[in-house]
């Protein structure tokens, strides 16, 4: 693969020969294929070892970006690294050719009301989820948020079978668009307000309407996050 | 048999205090009179630090616990000082430990390695504090050995680097704090870093003088108070010094009554961590003498149980 072919010894990343412009051509294309090449987010680290000691990555990903100005995919910056993603407007297309409908749709609303919450409130056990939602939350919906690679265990909990705690991975942020947690929708916001203690959530002090949960207008876009997707 | 403990040493002194004079009794008002009280706090504090007395872990890692508690709490989490030791010692060595329990881990890192920041080291730090990396972060390595080779003063030099991290990113409030405790270390000449300053971050030496908002880095009088909180940082450090100093005395005087293979291990542990599991495992030591040693030593009074939990129980200093 590309990306191992550049671990080659003998890459020459500062280019002194190259004039100037070409120069960076080559960084730049340097770097979109990293990108292009990884199934996954690239970092900073990865990509500056294949350019220059005084090339700044940021220009370059600039420049990028505006060469792939009017392309169908572009390059987004998630879970600190980089990555290609094809641009939402094709999403209908590129189900009607791939043949992927409803059935690869990854969570439900209520898988995903579960996988907010953890977001939100982690680190959390299987238990205190159930509490909050008011019934059992099952192995499954874990397990299958866990096969995800959205959720990943954390500490365990000092209670009785000392149950482990979950706690949301990078891959959910890259799935999801953020950067850091600090990017959930409306953290600060519920932060202001207090609500962000899973003291109170699981002590029931926090007023959760019954009827919003029951509805199509679940939590989820209550906090104007779309899971769904 | 001589059982494996520490070794005997000369009874050791009390550990310095801030005298009473160099803590602020109300508002200071002249940025002369902070600084004077910071200097003659300092001093204490690094009389103390010098010293290295055998329980300096143990002082360093509960430090690094109240600075977290603290820290968590400026970015609107709610974990306090128990839930992030659970989240530490709870957690398996691969496992993530959550958005607090990694923050306690940054300040950990601060009291267990030398003074000194290099790029590899802030960018893991700023992970560990849940903020995205940039690389207009990149120049506050250069900055911090800068300013801890000028002659600016210790309080100041802290403040200047806090004042540059708001500059730079606005949202980076902690990692200021974090680089902050590193320039003093590294102006003071310690051997290692005594986290401080973010456990003040929230507290009465940043209130500006009409009494409503705070004084942010950047912010006019912000050196003054940085003084006033580094001022009552350092007591507070030697206060906590002073309370763990009794009770390794009552460790040390306890020590050679415990028979427990391995004892010396635990000891040894309990002196430089901030607490231990109470199913502590080494080679010498299985979990139930563990345990038992444990209840040992708690019966004795050398030790406490921190969790007050009747199970997954954490003992220490």
């Amino acid at each position: 693969m590309a990306k191992r072919a550049r671990r080659e010894e003998g890459l020459d990343i500062e280019l002194a020969e190259l004039p100037a412009e070409l120069r960076w051509r080559e960084w730049m294309g340097r770097v979109e294929a990293v990108i292009f090449a990884s199934p996954e987010p690239v970092g900073r680290e990865v990509l500056a070892s294949v350019v220059g000691r005084e090339c700044n990555l940021d220009l370059i990903i600039d420049d990028i970006r505006d060469e792939l100005r009017g392309r169908p995919y572009e390059l987004i910056a998630v879970a600190g690294g980089w990555q290609h993603r094809t641009k939402k407007g094709f999403a209908g297309a590129i189900r009607a050719a791939t043949g992927l409908g409803a059935e690869t749709k990854p969570l439900s609303q209520s898988d995903a009301l579960i996988l907010m919450c953890i977001a939100y409130f982690q680190p959390i056990t299987r238990g205190e989820l159930s509490q909050v939602f008011g019934k059992e939350v099952s192995r499954d919906v874990i397990g299958h948020l866990r096969s995800l690679g959205f959720i990943a265990a954390g500490p365990r909990s000092p209670q009785p079978g000392a149950p482990y705690t979950y706690v949301t991975t990078k891959g959910f942020l890259s799935h999801f668009g953020f950067d850091t947690l600090r990017d959930l929708p409306d953290m600060e916001a519920l932060e202001d307000a207090g609500l962000l203690s899973k003291d109170r959530l699981l002590a029931g002090d926090i007023p959760i309407l019954v009827s919003d949960l029951s509805g199509d207008d679940g939590e989820a876009e209550d906090v104007g996050l779309d899971f769904s997707e | 048999m001589i059982p494996a403990v520490v070794q005997p040493r000369a009874p050791d002194r009390p550990p310095p205090i801030v005298p009473g004079w160099a803590v602020p009794r109300g508002p200071v008002t002249s940025d002369a009179e902070a600084a004077f009280l910071a200097g003659s706090a300092l001093n204490s504090l690094d009389n103390l630090v010098r010293s290295d007395p055998p329980w300096a872990g143990a002082w360093r890692q509960r430090l690094a616990l109240k600075c977290s508690a603290a820290a968590v709490s400026v970015v609107g989490r709610t974990e306090d000082e128990a839930a992030l030791r659970d989240a530490w010692h709870l957690r398996q060595p691969a496992d993530d430990p959550g958005p607090a329990g990694n923050i306690l881990a940054a300040w950990k890192r601060l009291a267990s390695r030398s003074p000194g920041v290099d790029l590899d080291t802030l960018r893991s730090t700023a992970g560990l504090l849940g903020l995205r990396w940039d690389d207009e972060l990149a120049p506050l390595v250069d900055r911090v050995s800068d300013l801890a080779r000028t002659g600016a003063p210790a309080p100041f030099a802290a403040a200047a680097i806090a004042d540059d991290v708001q500059a730079l990113r606005p949202d980076a409030e902690l990692l200021g704090w974090w680089l902050a405790d590193q320039v003093l270390a590294l102006r003071l000449r310690w051997p290692l870093p005594a986290p401080i300053l973010v456990a003040q971050a929230r507290s009465i030496a940043f209130r500006t003088e009409s009494g409503r908002g705070r004084v942010r880095p950047g912010g006019e009088g912000f050196q003054r108070a940085v003084c006033v909180a580094l001022t009552q940082a350092a007591a507070e450090a030697c206060r906590l010094a002073g309370d763990l100093a009794g009770r390794a005395a009552r460790l040390d005087a306890v020590a050679p009554k415990l028979r427990a293979k391995g004892a010396g291990e635990a000891i040894r542990l309990l002196l430089d961590e901030d607490a231990v599991p109470g199913t502590l495992q080494t080679t010498r030591l299985s979990r139930w003498g563990a345990r038992r040693l444990f209840e040992r030593l708690e019966a004795l009074g050398a030790v406490r149980e921190l969790s007050g939990r009747p199970s997954f129980r954490l003992y220490g200093l």
